[in-house]
């Protein structure tokens, strides 16, 4: 399991540094296509960049459930670790009532889009609402394993390794 | 509007009440931004959870905001292409030799760092690592070395370009142009004021000072800086020229670092510039993220016209712009401690909208008033993203800087205050150079 959650996990953020890098290109072209006869006026580099952006988002807030990377407000001072872990545990089970939210709406929102293309590009819309189902999926798989652990840990009654903030970084 | 199932008291208790409730249990914020407005979604006969989505995928499918990855990584870039080693080591030929050396740097750094990049907390995270531990090396505690790295990192979205201007000109639709010309007095009077406090912290304490650079030096690590040096200039002109729109200066920016790096300083590999996107991405990401429920919550309060509500009474006081000018302050300083400045942009400052325009303050006024206040917001606690990041780099709880940081702040407020008192000084700028914006 968490072999290929880690798996998973690389590949997630494989394509998440495509995304970001991506993103560069159509909006260089909108530039330069300004100035330069060489390139067309591509009328598609907004849309496309900005499909490329979704995407970016959404892959990073799954990748962001796994590495605790998502902002929280600390207004415990110091807990001990078992409160610590069955606290994790608690704001974990709300993250996961949303995420069943994001699936069963989700697919719902993709069916919506299902037969819709974009105004530009004309791209089928279902490409860019599936990222939704998609992270509800995702989380749910790294929430699970967050479960195992933090239940593990609050019978050690042992810390989470790493200081929270760092996560920021 | 009539057939809405709650009462515009009801809805602000359940989405309020909800969201502080699980921010309590630590539930991540952009996670419960979007559960706080879950179950009123559900209640009301005429919406459902598909708003919840379609919301967040309008919020996401901006032009705008594609700003935000672009500037994060053109701080990214910036720190491994060897683009802050010069700015660092000019900073210090400047203002080395004054009372409290290395703070004076870690400040002056952090405005031209604010020149180029338009995130904070990238500036935060970066001048962590540079100078809390050198300073407590040097002598500096360890205290003041984690705050002044802090309030200094804010000076990122104050001074042009910020990510926190361009948000602003998409939901409240200002001139981003006139808002960068208005952040540049301000935010240079506040750098100043910090490089006072760090003269008086310095009197007092003995910090120590560099001895003088000579002319040489001074002159030679400002010819290294000022490719670098330009690139405000570089994405401010192009806005004002009309060559580039907001969104593209960032990209602009991030290719210009990139060029730097690569072909000038010739510092960056490619094992760093992946690091570099990947960095970038997952920062960018979750402040995006939580940038979509934040607009679902804020369409729910618009849906239920709960800002307006909350100013029927506000109005009826009678203030002038002046007054309104501190209300504003006030309003944003304390969502500040508690929300990320982007969505407190997007649910208090098209709340409090109506009011400026309503005393007459001009826009420009009011945002950068807004801006200021949300990014003072960044070191105050519990959810101060710069003064944790410092923390979080140093390795102590955030309590443990929270006095000398807050001592730090005072000077900067009586700017602040200042700026409300005299709305002309952050319009000085744009008025000499464009006029034109602000009408």
């Amino acid at each position: 399991m968490t072999k290929f959650l880690d798996g998973y996990h690389r590949l997630l953020t494989w394509v998440l540094a495509f995304a970001v890098a991506i993103l560069i290109v159509p909006v260089s072209i909108q530039i330069f296509s300004r100035f330069t006869a060489l390139i067309p006026a591509y009328i598609w580099t907004e849309e496309m960049s900005r499909f490329f952006f979704i995407w970016m988002v959404m892959i990073g807030a799954m990748i962001g459930v796994r590495e605790r990377l998502h902002f929280d407000v600390d207004l415990w001072n110091e807990l001990s670790p078992r409160a610590n872990a069955a606290l994790r545990i608690v704001a974990n089970l709300f993250v996961l009532g949303f995420t069943g939210v994001t699936i069963y709406w989700g697919i719902e929102f993709t069916k919506f889009g299902w037969n819709q293309t974009s105004e530009l590009a004309d791209l089928p819309m279902w490409l860019i609402f599936i990222a939704w189902p998609v992270a509800g999926v995702t989380w749910l798989l790294f929430l699970i394993e967050a479960f195992a652990r933090d239940i593990d840990l609050y019978r050690r009654g042992e810390n989470l390794g790493g200081n929270a903030p760092e996560k920021a970084l | 509007m009539t057939a809405a199932a709650l009462s515009p008291g009801m809805a602000a208790l359940v989405l309020f009440g909800t969201f502080f409730a699980l921010l309590a249990v630590r539930v991540p914020v952009a996670f419960a931004l979007g559960l706080a407005a879950l179950p009123i979604l559900v209640i009301e006969p005429r919406l459902s959870p598909m708003v919840l989505f379609n919301e967040m995928f309008k919020a996401y499918n901006s032009f705008i905001l594609l700003a935000v990855p672009f500037f994060l990584l053109t701080a990214n870039l910036m720190n491994v292409g060897g683009i802050t080693d010069r700015l660092m080591r000019f900073s210090r030929a400047l203002v080395g030799h004054f009372p409290g050396g290395l703070a004076q740097v870690n400040v002056v750094l952090s405005v031209f760092f604010a020149g180029i990049s338009g995130s904070s907390t990238a500036d935060a995270a970066s001048q962590g690592k540079l100078f809390i531990q050198a300073q407590v090396k040097e002598g500096y505690d360890l205290s003041f070395s984690i705050a002044i790295t802090a309030v200094s990192a804010v000076l990122a979205v104050i001074i042009p370009p910020s990510i926190l201007m361009i948000v602003w000109g998409g939901v409240i639709s200002t001139s981003i142009g006139a808002m960068y010309l208005a952040g540049v007095i301000p935010g240079l009077l506040i750098g100043l004021a910090q490089m006072a406090t760090v003269h008086a912290y310095a009197k007092r304490r003995n910090y120590p000072v560099y001895p003088r650079a000579g002319l040489g030096e001074v002159v030679r690590s400002a010819f290294t800086s000022i490719p670098a040096l330009t690139t405000p200039l570089i994405i401010v002109g192009g806005i004002l020229l009309g060559f580039f729109t907001a969104t593209e200066s960032a990209a602009v920016a991030v290719l210009y670092a990139a060029a730097l790096s690569i072909f000038y300083y010739r510092q960056l590999s490619m094992r760093q510039l992946y690091t570099a996107i990947v960095d970038t991405g997952r920062l960018a990401s979750v402040a995006l993220f939580c940038i979509g429920t934040a607009s679902v919550f804020g369409w729910l309060l618009a849906y239920y016209q709960i800002p307006k509500a909350l100013l029927a009474n506000v109005t009826q006081w009678g203030l002038g712009p002046i007054g309104v000018g501190f209300l504003i302050a006030a309003s944003f300083l304390v969502v500040g401690c508690f929300l990320d400045a982007i969505p407190a942009i997007i649910i208090v400052g098209t709340t409090l909208q109506p009011l400026a325009a309503s005393v007459g303050l001009h826009p420009v006024s009011f945002a950068i008033i807004g801006i200021v206040s949300l990014a003072f917001g960044l070191v105050t606690p519990p959810y101060g993203m710069c003064l944790m990041i410092s923390c979080a780099v140093a390795k102590v709880p955030l309590r443990y800087a929270l006095k000398d940081t807050m001592i730090m702040l005072v000077p900067m407020l009586l700017v602040l205050c200042a700026m409300i008192i005299w709305p002309e000084i952050p319009l000085l700028l744009p008025r000499w150079i464009s006029p034109e914006l602000l009408k």
